[in-house]
């Protein structure tokens, strides 16, 4: 929470600093030349004319008080309008992106600690080595190009087609919309996520209870898949959560590549044209998604790990 | 075999324990390989002015007099990387650009690497409110997607240098080390604090303190020594994700129109007529990257650093 409070107060700050007077500072935030009547409009319900403090609280009482994040007089609309529709769309994509991630990387991860040293292992080092060191512009184009000129699918399917496609509208057309920017954003983590498990699962894998469920005669694949992988996911769900921000970062690059309109394109957008208000905020609410999903990483250890459960329930 | 016969080693007591000695090949010849690389890179950058077949990044490509615009020139003799849309030459654009980024990424990391490491190694040692001021700057630093920070810390700066003319020394690439630098505090902070942390229990510092040094020289003769492996590994590994993230920025429109993401940014809508203009500039940042990551990776497991953040 203190991270949080820290945080939105830190970009509230760095947004405006520099810009002395208040109706300059107005002019900036609408990115565009106001009326007077609009730039008085502006400082008094923003109280730009105050210090930053008092800007920060007249923000976040808004934002509690009447879930108002400012109003964004480039594109002609609330924040909130901006925002709204496009917190689906990234959420959408981090989901996909993950689930995608996992299910490369907790098999390769498996079958990599159970084979350790073999060729099969040797390979999926290399490839998670190279995967984990890619940068997100870099595998985009490889993405386009492998699928453009190497399959034959046609430019349209790097456009986001159709404004805005969910699920509910037509599920084919929205799959095709994220394939590419998810498969983007999976490959990175999936490698971050197949190393730590896989050296995880080796040490987890030498330690006496699982020789112990071997020699009761447990099968080995159930040793493998219970036993041990059940242990070694707790490393795993610290990094989904300490990887979320390289997610979020990684979605601004990934949908202006493939002009997906979610959090990060209209972010970038945003910044561009010192959009502050819509900044401030695109900002404070993935700084929020980090934090939520964090708490949720913290609370689920206990679902994982009787250890962790009894303890809670003992103090 | 005959260092083992010299050399007092230790006798492997535990054979199952023992690393198997084939699987160090590996990380050996990718290093080779990303000092090679790097090496080279940094040659023709450096000196491609003086040398004959390197054409300026600046010189368009003409045959007969007629310039080769539009994406002309496929990779070939005349130009091994083919032409881009305004008739340069892509291969001295790919080399000469490198210039940029590997300033940039070296600078950033040395400001970073100054400014984390004394955070770190201040959180760490005296502990305290000092350590939970510098743990909460970090956790904050860290908890902004790295790429959102940077794309705001740099248009910020942008406009407030149009509004104070003291920072006019402040161009667009010292706004981008400056940037890449607040990004790379948060990530050494943390490993040098908890490098600090394991340090100032061990024998040698209780010695050194039980023989009246102060606090300062602890921290500069004991300490620090002790520490630069921890750095130099995690540098060296943060220098390929800062270059990543510079390329990232130049392609969103915030970086050096001197750069390879920009390059890629300029050139990627027209990937199936011409392919080389973009391809050839990812497979730069890549293997640039790559090769900071197989220098960062032989490096911690020559100093057994398990990486904590970055």
């Amino acid at each position: 929470m203190i991270v949080f409070v820290l945080v939105t107060f830190g970009v509230l700050v760095i947004m405006r600093i520099g810009s002395n007077s208040a109706p300059e500072l107005a002019i900036k935030l609408a990115g565009k030349p106001l009326t007077e009547a609009e730039i008085n409009r502006l400082v008094s319900d923003y109280q730009l004319d105050s210090n930053f403090f008092v800007q920060y609280w007249s923000w976040l009482w808004n934002l509690i008080v009447h879930q108002d994040l400012g109003y964004s007089p480039a594109t002609s609309s609330t924040v909130w309008n901006l925002m709204q529709p496009r917190i689906l769309v990234t959420l959408l994509l981090g989901v996909y992106a993950n689930i995608m991630a996992l299910l490369i990387a907790v098999p390769l991860a498996v079958r990599q600690a159970q084979k350790r040293d073999s060729w099969f292992d040797k390979t999926g080092s290399f490839f998670t080595f190279v995967g984990v060191g890619v940068p997100a512009v870099v595998l985009g184009v490889f993405l386009q190009l492998i699928f453009a000129l190497k399959l034959g699918w046609t430019k349209d399917y790097f456009k986001f087609i159709g404004n805005k496609v969910y699920p509910w509208d037509d599920l084919g057309l929205h799959f095709r919309n994220f394939f590419l920017p998810t498969v983007s954003l999976a490959i990175p983590i999936a490698a971050i996520y197949a190393r730590l498990l896989r050296s995880d699962m080796v040490q987890t894998l030498q330690s006496d209870y699982i020789t112990l469920a071997s020699a009761k005669g447990v099968p080995p694949r159930r040793v493998l898949w219970r036993h041990a992988l059940r242990n070694s996911s707790l490393s795993l769900l610290t990094a989904v959560g300490t990887q979320t921000g390289t997610l979020l970062g990684g979605a601004l690059v990934v949908e202006t590549l493939y002009d997906l309109d979610g959090l990060g394109l209209r972010l970038v957008t945003s910044v561009l044209s010192s959009d502050l208000f819509t900044v401030q905020s695109f900002v404070a609410m993935i700084v929020l998604l980090v934090v939520v999903v964090n708490f949720t990483v913290d609370v689920s250890y206990a679902l994982v790990d009787p250890r962790i459960r009894q303890a809670r329930t003992l103090v | 075999m005959s260092d083992v016969a010299v050399l007092p080693t230790a006798p492997a007591a535990s054979s199952d324990l023992a690393p198997a000695p084939r699987r160090r090949r590996l990380p050996k010849v990718g290093v080779l390989f990303a000092i090679v690389f790097l090496g080279t890179l940094v040659f023709l950058a450096w000196f491609g002015d003086y040398l004959p077949f390197m054409r300026g990044a600046d010189t368009k490509i003409r045959v007969a007099g007629k310039l080769q615009s539009r994406y002309k020139q496929g990779p070939g003799n005349l130009a091994w990387w083919g032409s881009d849309a305004n008739g340069f030459d892509v291969f001295s654009r790919c080399i000469f650009y490198a210039k940029n980024t590997l300033t940039i990424g070296v600078s950033a990391t040395a400001i970073g690497l100054f400014f984390g490491s004394l955070l770190g190694i201040l959180a760490g040692y005296y502990r305290g409110w000092v350590d939970r001021v510098v743990s909460i700057i970090v956790d904050s630093l860290l908890s902004i997607p790295a790429l959102v920070l940077a794309v705001m810390v740099v248009r910020r700066l942008d406009d407030i240098k149009v509004d104070i003319s003291a920072l006019d020394w402040l161009t667009r690439k010292w706004q981008i080390i400056f940037t890449l630098s607040i990004l790379a505090v948060a990530p050494l902070a943390r490993i040098v604090r908890a490098q600090t942390m394991a340090l100032r229990e061990r024998e040698f510092v209780t010695a050194a303190r039980s023989l009246g040094s102060t606090n300062t020289r602890i921290l500069v003769r004991e300490i620090l020594p002790n520490l630069v492996p921890a750095m130099v590994t995690v540098a060296a590994t943060g220098l390929g994700i800062l270059i990543a993230a510079e390329g990232a920025l130049a392609f969103l429109g915030l970086g050096l129109d001197q750069s390879w993401g920009f390059m890629i940014e300029a050139n990627r809508r027209r990937l199936d007529e011409a392919w080389w203009a973009t391809v050839f500039p990812c497979l730069m940042l890549f293997l640039t990257v790559l090769s900071f990551n197989l220098i960062g990776d032989r490096l911690a497991r020559r100093f057994d650093i398990r990486e904590a953040a970055v």
